[in-house]
């Protein structure tokens, strides 16, 4: 090989490497931020940063718990109202893949994944909050049920499709209705399938913030009221401490992203763990 | 269909719903911009005037800074995602040993899904900074005459602060589109260029040429993921109306505009129309910017087909 042929592989190989190591190493550096930043915070905090309310400006960190609760709420009621519809839409898309309906439902749930959800929340905003006259956990739940519900539609349908026909064939020649092969042969077949779906929905909701601004209007320093009522979030109350002056906001802040970090992980890595068994 | 499929129809009405409520997000969007076309016709996309007044007849709204911003930062973004997916796709098929390749891929993963306001706080008070520090300053004291460095760094949140964390933000979206085509290349075509006694370089090269469409179909859901993002971008760009070919400017983009101004837009008699307007022009790109790679993907895998 001459040289310069042999050179000019050398330094692709080499750029190839680093442009490589630059697309991860982001995530590296968020990472060790985020620990580096916020797990003083947590420890200095103690038990009480997860249950206290939030602390005045410039005095100490008190406590993000209505954020956290309020993320659990809003987990909870999003899936109650989402998981359904995308269920069933996603056994539609499946079952009958040559109908209109079942073509177009694909497409249009590709549509909705991609769609800024910024404006999720001022449909809701238009829709619930100004009807009911105040933001409010509902209005939150529906805005993140609307976003939820691609993801898993779209993950149910595949891993129903990936169930071989005879499976199908075998359950629909025990004299089985169309119904019975669905729900109590192919659902559970497909149940890993699924359930990443779902647990990559509740991940995504989790850690959302822009269709909640204009929706579930934050509560920093009251837990729950009510379903009617303003609700916080972990990730609403780090954009709004962000933009603060004060430095224990900013360390709250941090301290917040932590526990939003790991919340995410926890359902990102056994996720994964599943998704790496999904074989027949 | 002779025989009524019950289960069928017991299903329609989820799907029914899930149509609803997209069309009813349609309807809301129209319905709301009416207003503002009426008062000012397209001059809220034409024309850079955001004036907010208590007096109704002195009030104006132009979102065209909003709209520069939001194409400026996504754009800068694909530049940024373009040379690192495809060598991220390229690294992991062709080079990393399968312990580091899971791992590669693992990472892109978790930053996909990562809450986007973590890539928020980690922009506003590490990337601003440092890119004020290491790209603004030296830049603009070398080299103020190029129009684009000519902005004197202020804060450091800027076009490029939030065109730099967009790129990190949706690289994995592009290298996830087009590690898929990279790896299914068939394999004749990867032993009919080595045959020749191509070089791993050369060898790449053809093979990149071969996956153009994929590429092209990953940048540009990148570019619809940019151009969506709300939180993150808000943190760094600045938030500022201004049209400047300078990176180094403030600036503002479509949904940062929405996030910031909507809370008190209640407050004024058109503006919270002229929101749900420029939210219009947002929801068209990002149609669009479906529809294209829905089309593309397609026809790329009609082509291999």
């Amino acid at each position: 090989m001459p040289d310069r042929r042999r050179a000019k592989e050398i330094v692709f190989q080499a750029v190839v490497a680093i442009l490589t190591f630059s697309t991860i190493a982001p995530l590296l550096h968020i990472i060790f931020s985020v620990f580096v930043e916020g797990l003083p915070v947590l420890i200095k905090g103690g038990i009480s940063f997860l249950t206290d309310t939030l602390a005045p400006p410039s005095d100490g960190l008190g406590g993000i718990g209505p954020a956290i609760v309020g993320t659990f709420v809003l987990i909870a009621l999003s899936s109650l109202m989402g998981l359904p519809i995308a269920l069933m839409t996603g056994i539609y898309s499946a079952e009958y893949p040559r109908s209109i309906i079942g073509r177009a439902a694909k497409i249009l749930l590709q549509i909705m994944m991609e769609f800024p959800t910024i404006l999720v929340g001022l449909f809701v905003m238009e829709l619930l909050v100004i009807p009911m006259g105040s933001y409010s956990a509902l209005a939150g739940a529906f805005a993140l049920a609307v976003i939820m519900m691609p993801y898993v539609a779209i993950s149910t349908e595949e891993a129903l499709k990936e169930i071989p026909r005879s499976y199908r064939e075998a359950a629909f020649s025990l004299g089985l209705s169309r119904a019975q092969v669905v729900f109590r042969v192919l659902i559970k077949m497909a149940k890993r399938g699924t359930l990443t779906g779902i647990l990559v929905g509740m991940a995504k909701v989790a850690g959302e913030t822009a269709p909640l601004l204009f929706t579930a209007g934050g509560s920093e320093r009251i837990y729950f009221r009510g379903l009617n009522r303003p609700i916080g979030a972990i990730p609403l109350l780090i954009y709004q401490l962000v933009q603060q002056p004060y430095d224990n906001y900013h360390q709250i802040a941090w301290g917040a992203s932590l526990l939003l970090m790991l919340i995410f992980l926890g359902i990102f890595i056994p996720t994964r763990l599943l998704l790496r068994e999904v074989k027949f | 269909m002779i025989i009524r499929d019950k289960f069928k129809i017991a299903l329609i009405p989820f799907s029914a719903l899930v149509f609803g409520i997209f069309a009813l997000i349609l309807i809301i969007f129209f319905a709301n911009s009416i207003q503002i076309f009426e008062k000012e016709g397209l001059a809220i996309y034409t024309t850079s005037r955001w004036l907010a007044s208590e007096d109704p007849s002195l009030e104006f709204y132009g979102v065209l800074p909003a709209i520069y911003g939001s194409l400026y930062t996504s754009g800068i973004a694909i530049l940024i995602a373009l040379p690192l997916s495809v060598a991220y796709s390229v690294f992991v098929v062709d080079y990393a040993p399968r312990r580091i390749k899971e791992w590669l891929i693992i990472a892109t993963d978790i930053m996909t899904g990562l809450p986007t306001i973590i890539y928020g706080i980690w922009g506003a008070f590490f990337l601003v900074p440092f890119v004020k520090k290491y790209l603004m300053e030296p830049l603009y004291e070398n080299f103020s005459f190029i129009p684009l460095f000519s902005y004197p760094p202020s804060t450091g949140h800027s076009f490029l602060s939030g065109g730099i964390l967009l790129g990190i933000m949706v690289t994995p979206f592009a290298a996830a589109i087009i590690r898929e085509a990279y790896r299914t290349i068939p394999y004749t075509y990867r032993e009919a260029v080595y045959a020749l006694g191509a070089t791993k370089y050369e060898a790449t090269r053809v093979l990149i040429g071969y996956i153009k469409p994929a590429i092209l179909a990953g940048l540009v859901l990148a570019f619809g993921r940019a151009i969506g993002e709300t939180v993150a971008v808000s943190l760094v760009i600045g938030n500022t109306f201004n049209i400047s070919p300078s990176l180094f400017a403030p600036g503002y983009t479509i949904s940062s505009l929405i996030a910031n101004q909507f809370g008190n837009a209640f407050i004024y008699e058109h503006m919270v129309s002229a929101l749900f307007a420029a939210g219009l022009s947002l929801s068209f790109i990002g149609l669009a910017v479906n529809l294209l790679v829905f089309r593309m993907l397609r026809r790329w895998e009609h082509a291999r087909s």
